[in-house]
C-alpha cells in the first residue's frame, strides 16, 4: 500500500478539518469528492507532508513522514499539486518545471528530458518557452499538472486538477490520469463527479472531516438509485451519500 | 507525445540527490529570474550622477578616489540591495508557492539560499562593474600606485550583509510593503542609524563602512592600514552568517539533523566573529597616518612607501612632488615662483621645495622650513582636478605661496590653514606684503585673522607701505632684520 492512514486528524483552533480517516490505497486513481469544507485540501496536505496532522498515523509509500529522512524520501517521489497553484510569473515554463524537478532532487542529468517530457505529457510544447505571466489559467493549471509529474512520482496528489481545463484537455487529462495510475498511486480531489467516474479505480466521499463513503464509481453510482437529485447516475449517488451523512 | 498517446516510461528508482550540479542549474535559474537586475539601470545613474562625479571630483589618487565606495556608492546600492533581497525573500508567500516549495525533498533553506546568493552575485556584479569603470579611468589618469582593494572587499560585505538582513526580513515578514521598507530602513541603517546608536564618536562607529575614511595621502606616503578593514569584514560577514543561519534555524525540522547543525555553527561562528570584531574595533586609536588595532597591526605597514621624487628647476631652486603628483607639478613650481624669487639669498630661504605627507595631528599639517641648506617641506592637500590645479587654481596657488611665507617669516607655527593668521602685527604685515609682491594677494585667508579692526586695517597699512618699498630696499632691510623679525621683536611702527 503506498497509502494507510489511520484515524487521522486536523485541527485549526476550534474548527476540526479532518476527523480521524482512515484510507488505504494502492496503485491507481484514487477520487477524493466532497463538497467545500470537507477536509479534502487539509486531507491532501497533510499527505503531501507539508501540513502536520494533529494526531493518527499516517505511512505513506512506506514510510512514516514524521521524521527527516523519510520524509525527504517520500518528497522524492511525491508528486502535489495544490488547490492555488503559485507561480513565479518571470519564469518560463520549462524553467519553471525544471526548478521544481531539481528541488524534487532529481539527479541533474536526467532532468532536461523529464523536464521535456513532463511539459510534452501536459501538452504544453508549444508554450515551453513562454513565460508564466502570459499563460491563461488553464494553461497554468497544466504546468502545474506538469511540475507535479516531472519526478515520474509514486504518489502523486492532485488538488483539483481540471480546475480551469476545457473539456477537450479535461478529457486528455483524464487518460494521463488512468496511464499514471497504472504504475502509481495517484489521489485526485475534485469537485467534478464526471471526472471520477471516467479516471477512478476508487472514491471516498468526504463531509465534516470524515469518510463517509468508500468503494468504486459503480458502488457510488449504485447507492444513487432511487435518489431524485443530480443529472447524471454517478451525481445522484454522491448526493445520496450526502444526504445519508447529514441526516 | 501529448496527454493522450503518453507511453510509459521507466520509472527511477534511484534518489536524487543533492549534487553540486543540482545546485549549480538551481542557481543558474535563480540568476536568470532574479529581480537584482531590474534595478541597474536606476543604479548606474546613481553611480555616475553620485558616486563617480565625487571620485572625480579628486585627482587622480587611488584611495581619495576610493574613498567614494564607501561613502557614496555603497549607500546607493544599500537601500536597493535590502529591498530587492526582501522582495525576493518573500516570493514564495506572495506568490503562493510555499506548498509547492515544502512538498519537495530539497530543503527549504538550501532553497532559499540559492535565491539568496543569486540576488547578491547580481548585486556584487553591478557593484564590481562600477568600481571597474571607477578605477578603469583612475588607472588612465593615476601617475601612481595601484587600485586598493580593501574598501570593494568591504563594500561587498556590506552588500551582502544588507543582503541576507532583506532577504531575513521578507521571509519572516512577506508582504508587499515589506520591500520597500526593507530598502528605506537599510539605507538610514548604514547611513546615519548604526552611527547614531553607537555614538558618532565612538571607535565603534568604525565598524560602518560609511563611517571610516582614509586620509589624504594615504597610499602615497604611507601604506593603507587595512587594520579597520579587517575588523569591518568580521563584523559584516559574522552578521551575515548570523542572519543567513537564522532563516536555517527558523525551519529546523524541515531542514534534518546535518543542516540543523550546519545552521547552529554557523550562527555560532557568525556571532563569534561578528563579536571579536566589535571587541578589535573597541581599541583602535588613531595614529598620524591612519587608523591602528593593535592586534591586527602589521608593523612592516608602517614603514613609508618608497618612492623617486619628480622635480623641477624651473622656480630657481629644485621643487620636488611625490609621483603621484607629477602632472602637478608644473603648477605647483608656477605657483612658488615669485614667492622663492622675492626671498632668494634671504637668510633660512629655501634652496629645495619637498613635499612631505600632510599630517593632520598639526597645525601646519607638517609645513616647515628645516635643515641646512634650508629645505621648504610642504604638505600638499588633495588636488580636486585631473592633471592641474584647474577650477581651483586660484585657491591653491594662494595656499602654497601663503605656506611658504607664513612658514618663512612666521615659522610653522604661524600656519593654521589658508593663510597667515599667527604671528606679531609686524610679522603679518610683512606676510601681506610678500604675497603682494608676489602679486598673490589673496581673496580669502590672507588678511589677519585676529585682532580688532583697527590693528587689521594698521597691519594692512603696514604691508602695503611695506610693499611700497623698492625691491632692493625691502630685501635690503629684511636680511638685516629677518631674524629679529622672525623672534617678535619689531613693531609695526618699526617697518619701513
Amino acid at each position: 500500500m503506498n497509502v494507510e492512514i489511520a484515524g487521522l486528524t486536523r485541527r485549526f483552533g476550534r474548527n476540526q478539518a479532518v476527523a480521524g480517516v482512515d484510507l488505504e490505497a494502492g496503485p491507481g486513481v484514487f477520487g477524493l469528492l466532497g463538497p467545500n469544507g470537507a477536509g479534502k485540501t487539509s486531507l491532501l496536505r497533510m499527505m503531501a507532508t507539508v501540513l502536520p496532522p494533529s494526531s493518527g498515523k499516517m505511512r505513506l509509500l512506506g514510510r512514516e513522514p514524521g521524521s527527516y529522512g523519510p520524509r525527504r524520501e517520500i518528497r522524492r517521489r511525491l508528486g502535489y499539486l495544490p488547490q492555488n497553484l503559485g507561480y513565479y510569473p518571470s519564469f518560463t515554463v520549462v524553467e519553471f518545471v525544471e526548478y521544481f524537478a531539481l528541488l524534487k532532487e532529481m539527479p541533474a542529468a536526467r532532468v532536461p528530458a523529464a523536464v521535456a517530457a513532463a511539459i510534452e505529457r501536459a501538452d504544453l510544447g508549444d508554450k515551453a518557452r513562454a513565460k508564466l505571466r502570459t499563460l491563461s489559467g488553464g494553461m497554468l493549471r497544466r504546468v502545474g499538472i506538469a511540475q507535479a509529474i516531472v519526478n515520474d512520482p509514486e504518489l502523486l496528489l492532485l488538488d483539483e486538477p481540471t480546475a480551469g481545463l476545457d473539456p477537450e484537455q479535461r478529457v486528455a487529462f483524464r487518460a494521463l490520469l488512468r496511464n499514471l495510475g497504472e504504475r502509481a498511486t495517484v489521489v485526485v480531489s475534485t469537485h467534478l463527479v464526471e471526472d471520477v467516474g471516467a479516471a477512478c479505480t476508487e472514491v471516498a466521499l468526504m463531509n465534516a472531516g470524515k469518510i463517509v463513503f468508500r468503494g468504486t464509481p459503480e458502488q457510488l453510482t449504485a447507492k444513487g438509485e432511487g435518489h431524485g437529485v443530480g443529472d447524471a447516475p454517478l451525481e445522484r449517488g454522491y448526493s445520496a451519500v450526502l444526504t445519508e451523512a447529514r441526516s | 507525445m501529448t496527454l493522450t498517446d503518453a507511453l510509459a516510461r521507466p520509472r527511477p528508482r534511484d534518489a536524487g540527490h543533492a549534487s553540486p550540479m543540482s545546485l549549480w542549474r538551481l542557481l543558474w535559474l535563480e540568476l536568470r529570474r532574479n529581480a537584482m537586475p531590474w534595478m541597474f539601470p536606476l543604479l548606474a545613474a546613481l553611480f555616475v550622477f553620485d558616486a563617480f562625479r565625487s571620485a572625480m571630483g579628486y585627482g587622480p589618487f587611488w584611495d581619495l578616489r576610493a574613498s567614494a565606495l564607501e561613502n557614496k556608492l555603497l549607500p546607493d546600492f544599500v537601500a536597493f540591495v535590502a529591498g530587492v533581497a526582501a522582495w525576493m525573500g518573500s516570493r514564495d508567500s506572495r506568490r503562493r508557492t510555499r506548498d509547492l516549495v515544502d512538498a519537495t525533498a530539497r530543503p527549504r533553506w538550501t532553497a532559499q539560499l540559492t535565491t539568496w546568493a543569486a540576488t547578491t552575485l547580481w548585486v556584487a556584479a553591478g557593484f564590481l562593474c562600477c568600481v571597474a569603470v571607477l578605477y578603469g579611468v583612475t588607472a588612465s589618469q593615476a601617475t601612481w600606485g595601484g587600485p586598493p582593494w580593501w574598501p570593494v572587499a568591504v563594500c561587498l560585505a556590506e552588500l551582502a550583509l544588507m543582503s541576507a538582513l532583506g532577504f531575513a526580513v521578507g521571509t519572516f515578514f512577506p508582504s508587499r510593503f515589506t520591500a520597500p521598507l526593507a530598502a528605506v530602513g537599510a539605507f538610514l541603517l548604514s547611513l546615519e542609524g548604526f552611527r547614531n546608536a553607537v555614538g558618532r564618536s565612538s571607535a565603534y562607529a568604525l565598524l560602518s563602512p560609511t563611517t571610516y575614511v582614509p586620509d589624504d595621502d594615504t597610499g602615497l606616503f604611507h601604506h593603507y592600514l587595512p587594520d579597520v578593514s579587517i575588523a569591518q569584514l568580521m563584523f559584516l560577514i559574522g552578521l551575515t552568517m548570523v542572519a543567513l543561519a537564522i532563516l536555517g534555524l527558523r525551519r529546523a525540522a524541515d531542514a534534518g539533523p546535518q543542516l540543523r547543525r550546519a545552521a547552529a555553527v554557523i550562527a555560532v561562528a557568525g556571532l563569534a566573529a561578528a563579536g571579536t570584531a566589535i571587541g578589535l574595533i573597541g581599541t583602535a586609536r588613531t595614529q598620524a597616518y591612519g587608523t591602528v588595532i593593535p592586534a591586527l597591526h602589521d608593523a612592516a605597514n608602517d614603514r613609508p612607501i618608497p618612492y623617486t621624487p619628480v622635480c623641477s628647476q624651473a622656480a630657481g631652486v629644485p621643487v620636488c612632488v611625490h609621483p603621484a603628483y607629477r602632472n602637478f607639478l608644473p603648477d605647483v613650481t608656477a605657483a612658488l615662483a615669485p614667492v622663492l624669487r622675492e626671498i632668494a639669498s634671504l637668510p633660512g630661504a629655501p634652496a629645495r621645495v619637498d613635499q612631505v605627507v600632510v599630517n593632520d595631528l598639526i597645525p601646519s599639517n607638517g609645513a616647515a622650513i628645516t635643515g641646512v641648506p634650508p629645505v621648504f617641506r610642504l604638505p600638499m592637500p588633495a588636488t580636486p582636478d585631473e592633471t592641474s590645479f584647474g577650477q581651483n587654481a586660484v585657491s591653491f596657488t594662494s595656499y602654497l605661496q601663503a605656506t611658504l611665507v607664513t612658514v618663512f617669516v612666521v615659522g610653522a607655527h604661524g600656519f593654521v590653514t589658508l593663510g597667515p593668521v599667527g604671528g606679531t602685527p609686524a610679522q603679518q604685515a610683512v606676510v601681506l606684503a610678500l604675497l603682494q609682491k608676489a602679486r598673490t594677494a589673496t581673496q580669502t585667508g590672507s588678511g589677519p585673522g585676529n585682532g580688532s579692526h583697527t590693528k587689521a586695517d594698521q597691519v594692512a597699512a603696514a604691508a602695503r607701505r611695506f610693499a611700497a618699498l623698492p625691491a632692493t630696499t625691502r630685501h635690503a632691510w629684511l636680511a638685516a632684520h629677518l631674524a629679529t623679525l622672525r623672534a617678535g621683536d619689531i613693531t609695526l611702527a618699526q617697518l619701513p
